[in-house]
């Protein structure tokens, strides 16, 4: 039988490809108007839009359009200025403050104060990870005046800028005061940010469109842009969303003009879309992706490390990577570390078992000296989900050399969410081994990268616990130099990989494309749409 | 007969009670946490459980359901747990692009498929009874999606007629509306049209053998008169009643017609809910689809009492 995805793969033996385009489907915009409305396919669906209460990707993304930060990670991965004119830090390291630029604005004319700041921060110090350390060590964060807002610490917080400036969710996006007083696990009602585009709200059709217009009065740095920070130019009036569950329907859609930038074509349509003319993909965001296979700590075998250790010894991250991403190897790379490769602290200290071909004698023999007897190994596969469908696939084969017994349960992403917060036996509803991945973007440091920590209950699902691997983590927030941080790193790496915390499944990145009259558009951990114009 | 219609509306309330005990506790019981979802991947176990606490789905199921009933007895479908909107809003956003789609299928494939049944079963055993047939065959075979695809590609992308995707409001104008809706409203009718093509055809066939239409033909009605006036109207009651029945087809076809050419309608709602485990959304929306498969059956019951004078309620 023939589905959905086999249909789109055979789109080329039906003549689906090299469509030269004759001429464009008659938009429903005038070409004045078409020029300047960008139409934007997002990787999800826009379902809610509180940046810290849901901490989806596709919220993210959207949030950046219409809230600013006080600072923004730039394309080197530093921290700049961006609502912050100008922060002063004590001597001790224990006061930071902070002067906000003039003439900051919301989307509803109010001026942005010092007190806005500090009520958002207040909001997203409850949800994020960073956020949650500075508060365990907050003596007050008050503001001083309009335009200046003072954090005072109980011991210093090396890494302050970059967590207000980091792109993970929940970012520190600024609100104004009565709207960033919602409790940070209800939702806001109000989208008014001061970012360079407004959310349009009456137009807002969740599952189906979201628009944004351009933000008039919004202030931009001179910096020029990069990433989160420097200057944000909005040369389009008007963003929309729209959203497409099919693939093939997107395709078609920037094909046809009926749409300008696609986030994330499924590489199977590639090859299709580099043939029309009219059409460029490059890869969307260098930092990519960590595929994750995610043990549980707490019930055998996976409470053993040597167990753990097996699997290591068993996964082949190539086999993986080819039926998760294709045989383009520019578009993945084997990874021996739980970090994001090429970036400046990167180490692959202590991942030798994951180089060289696999050796699925060792591994079995480890594991029957683990103590494993064979008892079903419960591993949760999302079929919905491509990048997990790929991993359980391949890996349930890999394991299964090894003579592990694997109870393969084919679910969808939903279940999989809650089935993997349960902590029972897999015999009584729990599980072994679920997939996930990881920004690249998430992955550069220890900052905001829950998936590595190992203390236990408080741990990222499967519960790791090891104090050694704790304190490297803690190690690389105490440092305060690049050496530092790297010697850090691959402390932790090496601690991480003897732990098993995790087993990583590769490295990976995905496409965008655009139509050839759309520029501006930015390699990165999001789609940045200030500095995008159409033609 | 008003008396009967007004029994059968007042004997929808059971029906739709037990449609909303079963599809609450369905919902219960099945796995999935909305809250694990809104909380993101990267969330924390105490993230996701302060989410589903502030969301009130650590409540017992008759505290929940109990609430829930009591509003939707007020009116009242509840709140999008994603969206924040309510979910009367979220069906009235979607309802026109489905219903626009639903009606243009309906007038396309009746149209179409009950000349074609009638024909086939006049023309019985020649090659366009064959033909009716095998084109019945196919619709029943392909899935719509493929159609969808093939239609996409030809009518969209080849010959550039039609646009690919998406969907115009109806207050912007017929043709733009119209444009937006053949192709699926084709893609979506195969099935619909072998179904009712195939039943005109059978129930002709055997209304056709009827001894009043050899005394019509004695009389000298003509071919047309006959099939049209004395067979079909004859026929008409299996195929109302296919049609009605039919409506059921649609509902679950609209669900990937409209992923395929990305209509925002209630079937792309009740996917995306499902998907996220949007509770108050799934719920309203299977009333909703149940509510209108109800009323389907009674106006279907109802307009048998025309087609067939007999039948007296």
């Amino acid at each position: 039988m023939m589905d959905r995805r086999s249909f789109l793969k055979a789109g080329p033996g039906l003549g689906m490809t090299g469509l030269g385009i004759a001429g464009l489907a008659a938009p429903a915009l005038s070409q004045g108007a078409a020029a300047r409305t960008l139409r934007f396919v997002p990787q999800a669906n826009l379902a809610n839009f509180d940046p810290v209460w849901g901490t989806q990707y596709v919220v993210r993304n959207a949030a950046a359009m219409v809230w600013d930060t006080l600072y923004g990670v730039d394309a080197q991965l530093q921290p700049q200025r961006q609502m912050v004119e100008s922060e002063e830090v004590s001597s001790d390291g224990l006061t930071w403050t902070f002067r906000l630029r003039p003439g900051l604005k919301f989307h509803d004319g109010e001026p942005v104060l010092a007190k806005d700041a500090v009520a958002s921060l207040n909001r997203w110090a409850v949800r994020d990870p960073m956020g949650q350390m500075i508060r365990a060590i907050q003596n007050e964060l008050v503001a001083v005046d309009d335009r200046t807002f003072r954090w005072s610490l109980k011991a210093p917080y090396p890494k302050m800028l970059l967590a207000l400036a980091k792109n993970n969710a929940p970012c520190s996006f600024v609100m104004p005061e009565r709207i960033a007083k919602t409790d940070p696990f209800q939702q806001i009602t109000e989208y008014v940010g001061s970012g360079p585009f407004r959310f349009i709200r009456e137009e807002w059709v969740p599952g189906a469109k979201a628009v944004f217009a351009k933000f008039n009065d919004y202030q931009p740095r001179s910096e020029p842009a990069s990433w989160l920070a420097g200057g944000k130019q909005a040369l389009v009036e008007r963003v929309e969303w729209l959203v497409m569950p099919d693939p093939a329907t997107a395709a078609a859609a920037l094909q046809n003009g009926e749409v300008d930038w696609w986030e994330n074509p499924i590489n199977d349509l590639i090859p299709q879309l580099r043939r029309s003319r009219n059409i460029l993909a490059d890869v969307a965001d260098p930092l990519g992706n960590i595929g994750a296979l995610r043990m549980n700590h707490l019930h055998p075998p996976f409470n053993d490390v040597r167990a753990r250790r097996a699997v290591l010894m068993a996964i082949s991250q190539e086999d993986v990577l080819r039926a998760l991403v294709g045989d383009d190897e520019s578009m993945w790379k084997r990874l021996p570390s739980y970090f994001t490769p090429g970036t400046p602290i990167y180490s692959e200290a202590g991942g030798d078992l994951l180089k060289g071909p696999r050796n699925y004698e060792a591994a079995k023999k480890l594991l029957m000296e683990s103590g494993y007897k064979g008892e079903p190994v419960v591993m949760l596969v999302a079929q919905d989900q491509p990048i997990t469908k790929a991993q359980g696939d391949v890996t349930s084969e890999a394991l299964k050399k090894i003579g592990m017994n694997v109870d393969y349960v084919a679910t969808d992403w939903g279940t999989v969410g809650s089935r993997r917060a349960v902590k029972t036996p897999p015999s009584q509803g729990g599980w072994n081994i679920f997939f996930s991945w990881h920004a690249g973007a998430d992955c550069i440091n220890p900052a905001a990268y829950t998936a590595v920590r190992a203390n236990g209950d408080g741990a990222w699902f499967g519960w790791p616990k090891s104090d050694e691997v704790e304190a490297k983590r803690d190690a690389w927030f105490a440092a305060t130099s690049l050496d530092q941080e790297k010697a850090a790193m691959a402390e932790l790496n090496k601690a991480a990989m003897e732990h098993v915390i995790y087993c990583p499944t590769g490295f990976f990145t995905f496409y965008t494309a655009w139509r050839r009259n759309v520029s501006g558009i930015v390699k990165g951990p999001l789609p940045f749409f200030w500095g995008v114009s159409k033609s | 007969m008003f008396a009967y219609a007004l029994r059968r509306i007042v004997a929808t309330i059971p029906v739709m009670a037990v449609v909303a005990l079963f599809v609450f506790s369905l919902l219960y019981i099945s796995p999935g946490d909305p809250a694990a979802v809104i909380a993101g991947d990267q969330a924390t176990p105490e993230d996701v459980e302060r989410i589903r606490a502030s969301l009130g789905l650590d409540r017992p199921y008759l505290v929940r359901f109990g609430e829930w009933v009591w509003h939707i007895a007020q009116g009242d479908l509840g709140t999008s747990i994603f969206t924040n909107l309510p979910v009367s809003t979220m069906i009235a956003q979607r309802i026109e692009p489905t219903l626009s789609l639903m009606v243009i299928t309906l007038i396309l494939a009746v149209g179409i498929a009950v000349p074609m049944g009638v024909i086939a079963a006049w023309k019985q055993g020649t090659w366009i009874d064959r033909s009716v047939m095998g084109f019945a065959v196919l619709g029943f075979s392909v899935p719509v999606f493929v159609v969808g695809y093939l239609l996409a590609y030809v009518f969209a992308l080849e010959l550039d007629w039609l646009p690919v995707q998406g969907y115009t409001p109806f207050s912007r104008g017929i043709w733009p509306w119209f444009q937006n809706l053949i192709l699926p409203a084709v893609a979506l009718g195969g099935v619909y049209i072998a179904l009712i093509a195939r039943i005109t055809r059978a129930t002709m066939l055997e209304v056709l053998q009827q001894d009043y239409i050899r005394t019509a033909r004695a009389k000298g009605v003509g071919q047309r008169g006959i099939l049209f006036l004395h067979a079909l109207k004859n026929a008409a009651v299996p195929i109302v009643t296919v049609i009605g029945i039919g409506v059921a087809l649609l509902i679950g076809g609209a669900v990937v017609t409209e992923s395929v050419f990305a209509i925002p309608g209630l079937g792309r709602l009740t996917v995306d809910a499902i998907l996220r485990r949007d509770y108050p959304v799934i719920q309203g929306v299977i009333l909703l689809f149940s509510f209108t498969y109800v009323l389907v059956n009674l106006v279907i019951d109802l307009l048998y009492t025309l087609f067939d004078p007999r039948i007296r309620y």
